[in-house]
């Protein structure tokens, strides 16, 4: 017989008991508790019969399912790889055309400087700085993509 | 303590390894997390096929964002977490008929429309009483479903459940007492000798 007046506030404990951690006084409160309340026993003992009942599923994957999923993966690892060489490939000609600028702009205004003591005209300086210095390094830039792989040096 | 230090180098060790894109390392997950990750999705969405589709789409995703896990807590919640997000994703993309939303309760609201097709607990249990359960887990909402799953059978703390279902650990509680109670009603109902 049910004594309705515990119901409530035993049960909510004999939850918790199966739930989380529980003080060994409310452990011993349950136990007390349940040697003289049928209805609170058969609570306790459902509740454990459900939960050992969860436990006794056993799923079975497909034989090969593992090996599928390491296949699946080593494909997707390669396209990773290949994505991850193009990014860096795009990266570097980015960081070396930038360089190849600032360093233009830079190597003009020192030369500019010494064009005055050793007489060398403004037009004469910009060539200069154009075919020995920003072509060189643009083309060494496009050098990225035109590489194999291996010879790029960044991968 | 030493329990604790083997398993903090153990997820330091996993997340160094996903940095570093170690294959045989995510194979090694693979082996040891595949099947628990598979009943878990079968959990979640009560259907077979969804469950296999999604666990190769769970790894994928470990691969790709394999830097994020910070090997500061254990994988599995980490991976059950990942699975999860996918498998609302994808209910929502097979279900285009139903309003799609953003919130947490709303994206949780993805899990609840009814699945059809054969019930994959009834082939999967091995005794009387899981025989019992299985047409009650069948009809349970899989918000409780995969809170029973994750507290009794994978034995996740709370709050790693609560990480898992990006809820407070009152709500996780909460689905655990209630698909209990549900689970409970089918001894209740049908006599209550034990079978094996």
């Amino acid at each position: 017989m049910i004594r309705l007046e515990c119901d409530k506030r035993f049960r909510e404990l004999i939850d918790r008991s199966f739930v989380e951690e529980v003080s060994e006084g409310e452990r011993q409160v349950i136990h007390d508790h349940i040697r003289d309340c049928d209805g609170c026993k058969r609570y306790v003992e459902l509740s454990a019969r459900t939960i050992r009942g969860l436990r006794e599923f056993t799923f079975t994957s497909e034989p090969d399912s593992n090996a599928q999923v390491r296949e699946i993966l080593a494909d997707h690892a390669g396209t990773m790889r290949q994505h991850n060489v193009q990014f860096r490939i795009w990266a570097a000609f980015a960081v070396a055309l930038s360089m190849s600028f600032v360093g233009s702009a830079l190597v003009y205004q020192v030369t500019k400087r010494l064009a005055v003591p050793m007489h060398f005209d403004t037009a004469q300086v910009q060539a200069g700085v154009l075919v020995f210095w920003l072509l060189p390094s643009f083309c060494s830039a496009l050098c990225l993509f035109a590489a194999p792989r291996e010879n790029r040096g960044i991968a | 303590m030493t329990l604790n230090t083997t398993a903090e180098t153990e997820t330091a060790k996993i997340a160094r390894g996903l940095r570093e894109g170690d294959m045989q390392l995510v194979a090694d997950l693979v082996e040891r997390c595949q099947h628990r990750l598979v009943r878990y999705l079968l959990y979640l969405t009560g259907r077979r096929e969804y469950a296999e589709d999604l666990a190769q789409e769970t790894w994928v995703r470990v691969l790709q964002r394999g830097s994020q896990y910070n090997g500061r807590q254990r994988f599995d919640p980490w991976l059950f977490a990942i699975a999860r997000n996918l498998a609302i994703d994808y209910l929502r993309k097979k279900r285009k008929g139903v309003q799609t939303a953003s919130s947490p309760n709303d994206r949780d609201a993805m899990l609840l429309l009814p699945s059809s097709g054969p019930s994959p607990f009834e082939a999967a249990a091995r005794s009387k009483d899981a025989i019992r359960l299985a047409g009650q887990l069948q009809i349970l909402s899989p918000l409780y479903r995969e809170a029973l799953l994750l507290r009794f059978q994978e034995d996740l703390s709370l709050s790693e459940i609560a990480q898992v279902l990006g809820a407070p650990v009152t709500t996780v509680t909460s689905r655990i007492y209630r698909g209990l109670a549900a689970l409970r009603s089918a001894f209740e109902e049908g006599g209550d000798s034990p079978g094996v």
